[in-house]
């Protein structure tokens, strides 16, 4: 018994006569395995052959050493950009939970600035930041600091700077979230007994972060191995990845047999990195819950800031400042009267504003991106939330592998996905309309409520619910009243990653809509291999002005109630 | 889960049935380019014959081998480059056209192909800065010349995948036009168009991935001189941006439209592909967009000062080397591995 006890999850013992775990697998397992596996596997069965069975493919990837190396790259870069958004989201998160709401308001706005510009818009306001006499390089040249330009981009540090910028709200919404489940009384009872910032920080606030951490990083992780326009646009040939590699064979080369091999290699690698990963700092191996929400969230305690905390602050002063620069040299460029794309530029109008608004198709495309969002919004938090309950209730031999398979679309190229789905659905006659790209976003959406859910329940107190239980509540209203106000923080986190990852999303619009259904990034690239059409960054400004006057004039109800 | 088979179900209700008589759909690259051809060709093509012209975008060539394989083809008539072209042909995606359906004996003969109805030609050359090289002093005029950094120093950039560019380095290092391909297919050849290239690397600041990275480039002073399309160039230069072409060299290319297999309405694809290739008809595309016409007779109705800005010209093909799309359909994956490579070191 002790040994189960040990093992066990908190409130699985109250699953007997609450939830069942197969209620809350069942649903994404059936998404998973229609919408996913059978697309998915019938594109990577290529790999060994289309008639007979051949290993040729793989063959080429070892005989031609170009494919390690890019492989190497991808695995390396993905590393590195997860390690940099770690170590630039600590400041961000600790700041967030240690100021006041209106701050903080402030603070998370900024935070998700990045998701809402679409890629190709950010990549652009990079490059003209970066450029070799681009606003950065002048400022540093005109400071004296530096005496000739510095190659910021077209190499490795563009890459890193690019997809560490856009990548970075995976990690600091999770880890926000840990830090308020922190509480309060564990650092003044550390305090107490003498410990000092350093200690508390290595012994207390990293250990008990870690949950959000983990979550975090997996999921920019996994997401770094697919990218392939940033490195494509702000990276040298050194920086080549493979996903960009699996692209052109699916769709240029026609190839789609080393396309599924490249893939399958790929997978195999990510799962393997991603087995080792759990073992030494995965989920399982994490502390149990850390203390009940009784008590006061984590925040700057009676002594203040010590001076490693205001260091701190000025890091989160920096990292925000990273977050926003981009975004802020946007607007400008918006209102450049030139199709060819500069800051500052040389003279102003609305054209592209006027763009905007004189064809349909932009307003259309829009608002058919948003109601796509908000179906994929709300199967993926039900689906994804339910999953999460179901594995946190398993039992713990099992668990791992189910956790793995739940986030295996994030792993898999979505080109592959695309394509497997245009062959399911053909026949159904879902391509082409709304319902057919919103369904592959669920799939590609759900893994992320999971696993931020996941997190949230790791660190939420099964005491509580025993308590609720024991009292005499049922389990839907000690989940009502107990579980859910204390996981909500993750079912966000979960549901704004949905919301981007439908938002956002290029490829499976490409093969899965047409003229009639397709979305905003659908026609954002349109004709992108030739020009970049301003009106694209002016939609992207105004969909941040909406966003900030909506969440701004939620911060002004919110304060009046 | 049952309400998803209830849509699954409604939606397979709600498929579109085959389209009436006199309508088609055509399907290209959205942006300027099809803005171009619905003025140049579509909206007149609907005001002669009444056939409505449904447009869509995004014909990868992944999409409609996606459609052919499970027969759910939604367009009639497809854009590509050569490359798309041969590569959907070998997986039997296009049907073929015979000179009985359109006649091409009036297209110059480097752009016939029996899959493909040709569209417009398009150029890589040379865009250089007339700011680092003002009219006056010393310009550029031929691929020698963007490998010479002595005389036209300053940074390059070059296409992140082969096609043109191990063209442009066998020209640059005095292989005869006629030679390129010939040479390109031995393996001696090929890594002497690669040393060429390797030499020029340390001038190379960009490694352009998608046509409108040359022009910024050129327009930002982050390089001096391009490898590029013309009519990215022209756009740039329509726009002021200090910039002008070399057209002493080039490596034009094709346009083509296709029929996919099994298109629903192939006659009016047919009537649509007969259309554009007329020399009046064909002419028209390039009041929108700097590419040039398939045939010499276009020429006659399109003004001088546009054809200054156009690349095929009987004058300008005359120095061109044609992009072998057949060579490329053969040898492009064995030449963009050691290209990759080569760029990787």
């Amino acid at each position: 018994m002790t040994m189960i006890a040990r093992h066990a999850e908190p409130g699985r013992r109250a699953a007997w006569h609450g939830f069942p775990v197969w209620l809350g697998l069942l649903p994404f397992a059936l998404v998973l395995a229609i919408l996913f596996a059978v697309p998915v596997f019938s594109l990577l069965r290529l790999a060994f052959g289309e008639g007979g069975f051949t290993l040729a493919h793989f063959q080429r990837m070892v005989d031609v050493p170009v494919y390690r190396s890019v492989l190497g790259t991808t695995l390396g870069i993905a590393a590195l950009v997860t390690l940099l958004a770690v170590l630039a989201s600590y400041p961000l998160a600790y700041v967030m939970a240690t100021v006041g709401p209106r701050m903080r308001s402030l603070l998370l706005l900024l935070v998700l600035l990045p998701f809402w510009t679409s890629a190709l818009v950010r990549t652009t306001a990079w490059i003209i930041l970066l450029q070799s006499n681009g606003v950065v390089n002048k400022l540093l040249m005109g400071s004296g600091l530096t005496s000739s330009p510095i190659a910021f981009i077209y190499n490795l540090s563009g890459v890193l700077i690019g997809m560490t910028h856009v990548l970075m709200p995976f990690i600091v919404l999770p880890l926000y979230a840990a830090f308020r489940n922190l509480e309060l009384s564990t650092v003044q009872a550390a305090e107490s007994l003498g410990a000092g910032p350093l200690t508390i920080f290595a012994r207390i606030i990293l250990p008990l972060t870690a949950p959000g951490v983990v979550a975090g990083s997996m999921i920019v992780f996994m997401n770094a191995i697919g990218f392939y326009l940033t490195p494509a646009l702000m990276g040298g040939p050194g920086q080549t990845m493979i996903a960009q590699m699996i692209a052109s064979n699916i769709n240029t080369d026609l190839n789609w047999p080393f396309a599924a091999a490249l893939a399958t290699v790929l997978l195999v690698a990510t799962i393997s990195m991603l087995v080792l990963f759990q073992r030494f700092f995965g989920l399982e191996r994490l502390i149990e819950s850390g203390g009940g929400k009784a008590g006061e969230p984590f925040t700057v305690t009676s002594r203040g800031r010590s001076p490693g905390g205001w260091a701190t602050v000025a890091a989160a002063g920096l990292v925000a400042a990273f977050l926003i620069a981009p975004i802020i040299i946007v607007f400008p460029m918006s209102l450049g009267s030139s199709p060819f794309l500069s800051f500052p530029p040389e003279s102003y109008s609305l054209t592209w504003y006027a763009n905007f608004f004189s064809t349909s198709k932009w307003v259309a495309a829009l608002t058919r991106s948003l109601q796509i969002a908000g179906v994929v919004v709300v199967s993926s938090v039900v689906l994804g939330t339910l999953a999460a309950l179901g594995v946190s209730r398993m039992r713990p031999r099992w668990r791992a592998a189910v956790e793995t398979i739940f986030i295996l679309p994030m792993i898999v190229p979505v080109i592959i996905l695309a394509v497997g789905l245009y062959y399911l659905l053909a026949p159904t006659g879902l391509v082409g309309s709304i319902w057919g790209v919103a369904l592959g976003h669920v799939v590609l959406a759900t893994p992320y409520v999971f696993i931020t859910v996941r997190a949230a329940l790791k660190s939420f107190d099964g005491n509580l619910e025993l308590a609720a239980l024991g009292l005499g509540a049922s389990w839907p209203t000690m989940f009502r009243r107990v579980m859910l106000p204390g996981i909500a923080p993750g079912i966000a986190a979960g549901a704004i990653f949905a919301f981007i990852t439908s938002f956002d999303d290029v490829v499976i619009a490409l093969f899965l809509t047409n003229i009639r259904s397709r979305t905003l990034p659908k026609l954002m690239y349109e004709g992108v291999a030739h020009e970049i059409d301003p009106t694209i960054i002016a939609a992207s400004c105004l969909i941040i002005l909406v966003t900030i006057l909506v969440l701004g004039a939620n911060l002004l109800v919110s304060k009046r109630t | 889960m049952k309400k998803l088979i209830v849509a699954v179900a409604a939606m397979a209700l709600l498929a579109p049935v085959a389209a009436s008589a006199k309508e088609m759909t055509f399907a290209s690259w959205g942006g300027a380019y099809q803005e171009a051809i619905r003025k140049a060709w579509i909206v007149p093509f609907t005001k002669e014959t009444g056939i409505k012209v449904e447009e869509d975008t995004g014909p990868e060539t992944a999409k409609i081998k996606a459609m052919v394989d499970t027969k759910s083809v939604t367009w009639d008539v497809v854009t590509a480059g050569g490359g798309g072209l041969m590569r959907g042909v070998k997986l039997g995606l296009f049907e073929k056209i015979t000179p009985d359906m359109v006649k091409t004996d009036h297209v110059i003969p480097g752009a016939r192909n029996d899959y493909g109805i040709p569209s417009e030609i398009f150029s890589t050359l040379i865009g250089y800065s007339t700011k680092a090289f003002p009219a006056g002093g010393p310009q550029p005029r031929s691929f020698a010349d963007f490998w010479d950094v002595t005389k036209f120093p300053g940074k390059r950039t070059l296409p992140d995948k082969p096609e043109t560019v191990v063209e442009a380095a066998l020209l640059a290092d005095g292989v005869p036009m006629d030679d390129v391909y010939k040479t390109l297919s031995t393996e001696i050849g090929l890594k002497r168009a690669l040393d060429k290239i390797r030499a020029l690397k340390p001038n190379v600041a960009v490694w352009w991935a998608s046509g409108a990275q040359p022009v910024q480039a050129l327009g930002s002073g982050e390089v001096v001189m391009a490898l590029g399309w013309n009519g990215r160039f022209q756009s740039g230069i329509e726009s002021k941006l200090p910039i002008a072409m070399a057209w002493e060299q080039q490596i034009p290319q094709v346009g083509f439209f296709m029929i996919p297999k099994g298109a629903p309405n192939k006659a009016e694809a047919v009537a649509f592909l007969n259309y554009i290739v007329k020399p009046a008809n064909n002419a028209r595309l390039s009041e929108f967009v700097a590419y040039g016409p398939v045939t010499e007779q276009a020429w006659e109705t399109i003004p001088t000062a546009r054809a200054e800005t156009l690349p095929s010209t009987p004058e300008r093909l005359k120095s061109a080397l044609f992009l072998d799309i057949a060579w490329w359909a053969e040898a492009g994956p064995r030449v963009t591995e050691a290209y990759t490579a080569m760029l990787k070191e």
